[in-house]
């Protein structure tokens, strides 16, 4: 039997390029509003929201180290109407991030992690669910003066 | 070697940050949106609970530092991470370079006046 040789990188390419079966992707011009798109924007726009509340934390905690005198007029800006209304769009944010995240969060486990196998999908988000509502929630009391 | 080129070096670190802040970010700033932000200035949380005293013990201690820096610095990740794809997915990819930089460059200085606030206490 004849030696096996490489082949031509090009031997099973046609003799002539064929027709172009596929038009060149165009971008709808409606694309801004579709509803894909639309739901990207809203989890995009949490990040300015993130970034505000940073900021606004890091200035009570600036306050907090400024002395008491500080740490009141921090109170009564945050007594304000708009800094309450801000504070609850950002807590509807988190909300919304982590239920997207938690939906997302599953799906996106490799199929095994060493000799490991993930736990089913369901379980994974049960215990997530459970782990931010535990958290929240003590760390919540331990704010509120229930513990400590 | 352009400003993305640059981006994509420290593309682990980024994710790395990012994924802590979506994560453990969030689910710290609950509580603190919360409480510190609503309930306490609407008066459904006694004034004492976080008065000036009540609130320093809290946050000064090692292990109250560590929560209130991370409570602090870990959503800026999040949310200079989420700015800059916001930009991208409103047709602004060209200036991805840019504007990433600036995001991650916020979100770094933002960390390390967060870290001089906690030291402060």
């Amino acid at each position: 039997m004849p030696a096996s040789k490489a082949a031509h990188p090009e031997a099973m390419a046609p003799p002539t390029p064929g027709p172009t079966r596929t038009a060149p992707p165009m971008q709808p011009g409606s694309w801004k509003t579709s509803p894909r798109m639309k739901q990207y924007a809203r989890f995009g726009l949490t990040g300015w929201i993130y970034l505000f509340a940073s900021f606004a934390g890091i200035a009570i905690v600036w306050s907090l180290g400024s002395g008491p005198e500080a740490y009141a007029r921090m109170q009564a800006i945050l007594a304000h109407p708009l800094a309450v209304g801000f504070h609850l769009l950002a807590l509807a944010s988190v909300v919304f991030v982590l239920i997207r995240f938690f939906g997302l969060f599953p799906k996106a486990q490799p199929a095994r992690i060493g000799p490991a196998k993930p736990p089913p999908q369901p379980v994974l988000k049960v215990m997530l669910y459970g782990v931010w509502i535990g958290i929240a929630l003590v760390m919540a009391i331990v704010k509120a003066g229930g513990l400590f | 070697m352009s400003q993305e080129h640059r981006l994509l070096k420290f593309e682990p670190l980024i994710w790395f940050l990012f994924g802590q802040g979506i994560m453990i970010g969030s689910i710290l700033m609950t509580s603190w949106l919360l409480v510190v932000g609503i309930l306490h200035p609407l008066g459904i949380v006694h004034p004492d609970a976080l008065g000036y005293e009540r609130a320093l013990m809290l946050a000064s201690n090692p292990i109250g530092s560590v929560i209130v820096f991370s409570i602090l610095a870990l959503p800026l990740w999040k949310g200079a991470h989420h700015v800059r794809h916001f930009f991208i997915d409103r047709g602004y990819a060209e200036y991805d370079g840019t504007i990433g930089a600036l995001s991650y460059l916020v979100a770094t200085l933002g960390s390390l006046l967060a870290l001089v606030a906690v030291i402060r206490l």
